[in-house]
């Protein structure tokens, strides 16, 4: 998927992120006198940008994967991180990718972090057999697309959609719903996923585009619209709403239908599911009460927060797709370990036959890359807080 | 006091610190919503060394980079006119040089073989991608843009959907799209390469057709606008283009002719050579277009419309025309990138994008074709390599900032851009003087 | 025809039915494009240019605004006279740094230019710079991320117009745009000021000749028209929270508004901006939400083609 994510310090993070690369690179200088082999595990997602505190997010849970392993002595080689910065737009991961490939001793990515740079960049690593362990690529398609090398640890859009509408129209009972997209790819895709399911679950679905705004840089329509919106959800009288998209327009149309006087059941993807949603939402009351779902858990394990918060500098808690950035790198990492000679090839192939306890679910791949399990878990705005209620 | 501080000397000081003050903010780190002074401050006060000798805080090192650059602006203000003078019999005899044909064509050649070794040379595959991706497809643009904002005078920034008009075009030919291609059958990009020019020509002559009437800021409104709908449409007419989810998989172009064949792939260097041909052949049709008679009656237009209609020359017409020129550019241009990607989205063509391809334009030099190649080949390798190996505290957004900036302190100090055109620096420098009406067709301040 | 007819009054049902909830929106989002709309008129009015950078003065604004009911509202929403007083100042402070921004921006991005009596190309290009740069600076300083102003009132129903409730933040909007408007409708007819400005916008070679002066005359048309546009950005943000890129899309709106009365017509930039917001408001109703702003260019291209003048004509050198 593709998430616009909250802002925190984000000057600190980036200084850190500069400072975590000094010792990494002194380490390995170090270690080739131990004669141990030095493999790179790159990171490709947006690192600066708009959406770059979702990259942060990310890097610095592989960075903390590697330094465990690097740590833990057992290794028969040394490991370094390298990053490639496509800023989540398609028209720069192709260019991004390649520098990746050439990179010699670049064994494996985790990433690519968003489903357009993913589709965009595969072919580039497919051709170079590196297999690519996405976090958060959430669309469907990419797994169907012949990419032998394409693995990722989240549930895709085809899971959560029917899992987020079989929980509002069987769970809650609810048999009318309106179903808006914003007009992304990601969040029409969630959308229309959404909109199957429940019509199949005997729901009346209503479905609309409300596209996102230049306010949210997720579109270019005016932040005024919703207001027209919220009226015509209203008499519609579904009693549920899904929003497929971002949580900074999601904000502005809570504030429309907190307005607009609409007291129905409002649930929304991994895309909304960011503390800057409540932030956004004027005002924050009207943020109480919504759900929001994700394939994503947040983090609960203490060890990991402490070590993790030690080296990002901001908290584990709310950092979106960070857990699932340290299982995908040591997913990488367990593969690395079973092979004798170590190879790109080698990799992918050893991917396929891999079983692990991660931190967040078993890590196992199914064929086409996709995880088995399909763990969706629900969280709920409760005093302008997001509380994991647990799964869906 | 107030006499004091109006002398010029002492408002070029305080203009000089201003600017550098504000060059300090936009260099220094970033804030946020929670600390919006942050940035500021630190703009001023974080540690830096002071040109590697000793460290120092930054406001320091700007306030001595101001009183440098004022002491310079200063004595060239005293004695500017001696350095001119001797600059210019220094430089007299390479600069009548470059005015002869013989000359420039020489240097045309040489800089061909440059950009042909080029990739021989940049094995980097970050630089080799970005060559194609980022920098030829760039200067193809910058050209079909220069035909209608520096050859014609109109300000169109809705340049982007004539790009977004030949990707979308290759991808229906090449039966991307989820409605069936064009001719029934998946084409060969290069098939796409005729029918998305005359398709993207075809929307320039649509578009242009009632609208070329309008002055010239509406025009610039009016095309923004046709930018923004050509992506509201390719973004939910999901049925055709594939809606925000992209196209499907776009083929690479290949060529099979009996004993000659070959596929270009996903290595770039191939497409570079490939776009580069494209390049050279627009380069000659622009330079010969900009001689003829359509070359004349669009200087005319642009002089003064009202005089050349007098004489006969239908303004409509000839603006149509290079509407239409820039129009087919960026059509062909969105072939290539459409074919070299594997698949294209809406998200990716966007009013930042039309705003930037015309910065190359402006920088390099609006109607100076040398100009514009050298802009955008300058401007976008700066900015690939601001994205390879950002600066500390540099975002990728922050290139926006320098962008515009760079288009106010062009339009302040040099409006005719780095490489001008001489025609444009006649004309520009008459409309100042007060003579001439320069672009007053634009704005309509003629009846 | 058929179908097409059926398509008409299915939706004319629930025009009926939605009406009222639409046209209350259409007027608060209308009375937006009216304040931001006059900044374009007036600057069109005297200098014969679309100043592209309004929409950044509108957003500047809008953060002060933000800042400022930051600062001053606490965890208790507050009520009554000291929550009339707090928009008060929320608009004072909105309009003072709108005014501030435009002087800069005149200053900066125009003046020189006016001096070297520059082609018009350069003017545009150079507001198209001023606006980039200033609206990616705001991001790199205050964020990227769109955040809520704190409100100084509840927002609850204050009456109701045939069933639709009508907001207090609307009522905010109706009385603070209504107030600006006419007093600026006043000031440029019948002060000195408002004098000066007519007679530049009318022949500024003449005015001069008259004794007027031309460099302070268009200072104070950028500082009034700033004023406006900043406090709308406060009255916007007010309602749908502050970031960077707030300022495009209301900006084209209300450029499309102007251009709809008549661009140097304040009346009708006005009328305009009222116009627009109530015709976007109701179109939802026949189109989906994603194609509003296809309609909202389509009124923009044909008022151009067929009534360039727009509605009330160009006149605001004539009469106010």
């Amino acid at each position: 998927m593709k998430l616009r994510l909250n802002k925190t310090v984000a000057a600190a993070a980036s200084s850190a992120l500069l400072l975590m690369a000094v010792p990494a690179i002194g380490l390995a200088s170090q270690s080739g006198a131990a004669a141990k082999p030095t493999y790179v595990i790159g990171y490709e997602g947006p690192l600066s940008g708009g959406n770059q505190q979702l990259g942060l997010n990310m890097v610095f849970a592989v960075q903390l994967a590697i330094n465990q392993a690097n740590a833990s002595g057992k290794l028969p080689f040394k490991l370094r991180i390298a990053t490639y910065d496509d800023q989540g737009d398609p028209t720069i991961s192709p260019t991004q990718a390649q520098a990746a490939v050439a990179n010699k001793k670049l064994v494996a990515i985790v990433g690519p972090a968003f489903s357009g740079a993913t589709a965009a960049a595969e072919p580039y690593y497919h051709k170079a057999h590196i297999a690519t362990v996405s976090p958060s690529a959430t669309r469907v398609s990419l797994a169907s697309s012949g990419w032998n090398n394409f693995f990722r640890v989240v549930a895709d859009d085809g899971v959560q959609g029917p899992a987020d509408a079989n929980y509002i129209v069987k769970k809650k009972g609810i048999k009318s719903v309106y179903v808006v997209n914003d007009g992304t790819a990601y969040g029409a895709g969630l959308a229309s996923a959404f909109a199957t399911t429940a019509s199949a679950d005997g729901a009346t679905v209503t479905p609309a585009t409300v596209p996102g705004t230049s306010q949210c840089q997720n579109g270019t329509a005016s932040a005024t619209q919703y207001t027209a919106a919220a009226t015509q959800v209203v008499a519609s009288g579904a009693k549920a709403m899904f929003y497929g998209g971002y949580y900074c327009d999601l904000g502005l149309f809570l504030g429309a239908l907190a307005s607009a006087g609409y007291t129905g059941t409002v649930m929304s993807g991994d895309g909304s599911l960011s503390p800057a949603l409540i932030q956004g939402t004027t005002p924050a009351s009207a943020a109480n009460g919504v759900l929001l779902t994700c394939a994503c858990a947040s983090s609960t394990n203490p060890k990991f927060n402490k070590a993790y918060q030690g080296l990002a500098h901001f908290s584990a808690a709310n950092a979106t797709y960070a857990p699932e950035s340290y299982d995908a790198t040591n997913a990488i990492i367990n593969a690395m370990k079973h092979l004798k000679k170590i190879t790109r090839a080698g990799i992918v192939a050893e991917l396929h036959k891999l079983t692990f306890k991660g931190m967040t679910k078993i890590v196992k791949f199914q064929k086409d890359g996709n995880i088995a399990g399909s763990a969706i878990f629900v969280n709920q705005v409760k005093n302008g807080k997001i509380v994991q209620l647990g799964l869906e | 006091m107030r006499a004091f501080l109006r002398r010029p000397i002492v408002r070029r000081f305080f203009m000089i610190g201003a600017a550098m003050a504000a060059l300090e903010v936009m260099t220094g780190p970033p804030g946020s919503t929670e600390a919006p002074t942050a940035g500021f401050a630190g703009s001023f006060t974080q540690p830096s060394p002071f040109f590697g000798l000793f460290s120092t805080v930054r406001w320091v090192v700007f306030l001595f980079l101001a009183v440098v650059i004022w002491a310079i602006v200063t004595l060239w203000s005293i004695q500017g006119a001696a350095i001119k003078r001797s600059v210019t019999t220094v430089t007299a005899v390479p600069r009548a040089a470059t005015q002869r044909k013989s000359v420039r064509r020489g240097l045309g050649v040489v800089l061909l073989i440059v950009a042909l070794i080029l990739p021989h040379v940049i094995t980097d595959p970050f630089w080799q991608a970005a060559m194609v991706e980022q920098i030829a497809v760039y200067v193809l643009l910058a050209m079909g843009l220069n035909v209608v904002v520096g050859f014609a005078g109109l300000l169109d920034l809705g340049f982007v959907a004539f790009y977004a008009i030949g990707a979308y075009t290759t991808a229906w030919v090449t039966g991307a799209l989820p409605t069936p291609p064009l001719f029934g059958v998946d084409l060969n990009p290069f098939f796409a390469i005729p029918i998305a020019i005359a398709i993207a020509m075809l929307s320039g002559v649509l578009l242009g057709a009632p609208t070329l009437r309008l002055r010239g800021d509406y025009l610039a409104i009016v095309t923004l606008g046709f930018g923004e709908i050509i992506t509201i449409f390719a973004n939910n007419l999901y049925g055709i283009t594939g809606g925000s989810q992209g196209t499907g998989v776009i083929p690479h172009p290949s060529i099979d002719l009996g004993p000659l064949h070959y596929v270009w792939g996903l290595t770039p260097v191939p497409y570079y050579y490939l776009t580069i041909v494209f390049v050279v052949i627009f380069l000659i049709a622009f330079s010969l277009l900009e001689h003829s008679r359509v070359g004349r009656a669009w200087t005319a237009i642009r002089e003064d419309e009202v005089a050349a209609e007098s004489v006969g020359i239908n303004p409509l017409k000839y603006k149509v025309m290079a509407f239409a020129i820039g129009a087919s550019t960026a059509g062909f241009a969105g072939v290539v990138t459409a074919s070299q990607s594997n698949n294209i989205f809406p998200s990716s063509f966007t009013l930042f994008f039309s705003i930037n391809i015309l910065v190359l334009v402006i920088f390099g030099g609006m109607g100076s074709i040398a100009g514009v190649v050298l802009g955008a080949v300058l401007i976008q390798t700066v900015s690939m390599y601001l994205l390879h190996s950002p600066p500390a505290g540099y975002q990728s957004a922050d290139l926006y900032i320098y962008l515009g900036a760079l288009l106010i302190l062009m339009m302040i100090f040099r409006p005719v851009g780095v490489l001008p055109s001489r025609r444009r620096k006649r004309e520009i420098g008459l409309a100042e003087s007060g003579e001439g009406h320069m672009d007053e067709v634009l704005t309509g301040d003629t009846p | 025809m058929g179908a097409f007819g059926h398509y008409l009054a299915s939706h004319f049902t629930t025009l009926q039915k939605e009406f009222w909830y639409l046209l209350v929106g259409g007027v608060a989002n209308g009375f937006l494009y009216g304040m931001v709309a006059v900044g374009y008129t007036l600057v069109y009015g005297v200098l014969r240019l679309i100043n592209f950078a309004h929409s950044e003065i509108f957003m500047s604004g809008g953060f002060a605004g933000y800042f400022l009911m930051k600062a001053l509202v606490g965890t208790t929403v507050p009520s009554g006279l000291s929550s009339i007083g707090l928009i008060g100042l929320g608009i004072v402070a909105g309009g003072l740094v709108g005014a501030l921004v435009a002087t800069a921006l005149e200053r900066v991005a125009y003046r020189p230019l006016r001096k070297r009596n520059a082609p018009k190309l350069a003017y545009l290009i150079s507001a198209i710079g001023a606006s980039y740069f200033m609206f990616n600076l705001a991001g790199k300083e205050f964020g990227r991320y769109s955040v809520s102003v704190p409100q100084p009132y509840i927002n609850h129903a204050v009456f109701h117009v045939f069933g639709a409730p009508v907001l207090m933040y609307d009522i905010i909007i109706f009385v603070s745009g209504l107030i600006m408007l006419f007093a600026l409708d006043r000031i440029v007819a019948t002060t000195k000021l408002g004098r000066s400005v007519r007679a530049v916008a009318q022949d500024a070679e003449t005015a001069s000749l008259m004794g007027v002066n031309i460099d302070r005359t268009i200072a104070l048309t950028f500082v009034i028209g700033g004023a406006l546009g900043g406090a709308a950005g406060f009255l916007f943000g007010l309602g749908t929270g502050v970031v960077y890129t707030m300022g495009f899309t209301p900006a084209l709106k209300a450029f499309t508004a102007a251009v709809l009365g008549g661009i140097g017509n304040l009346r009708g930039a006005m009328i305009g901006g009222l116009l627009l917001g109530i015709v976007e408001s109701l179109s939802v109703v026949f189109v989906q939400a994603a194609y509003i702003d296809v309609v909202a260019f389509g009124i923009l291209v044909a008022v151009l083609l067929f009534r360039p003048t727009g509605i009330l004509g160009e006149r605001l050198g004539r009469a106010a």
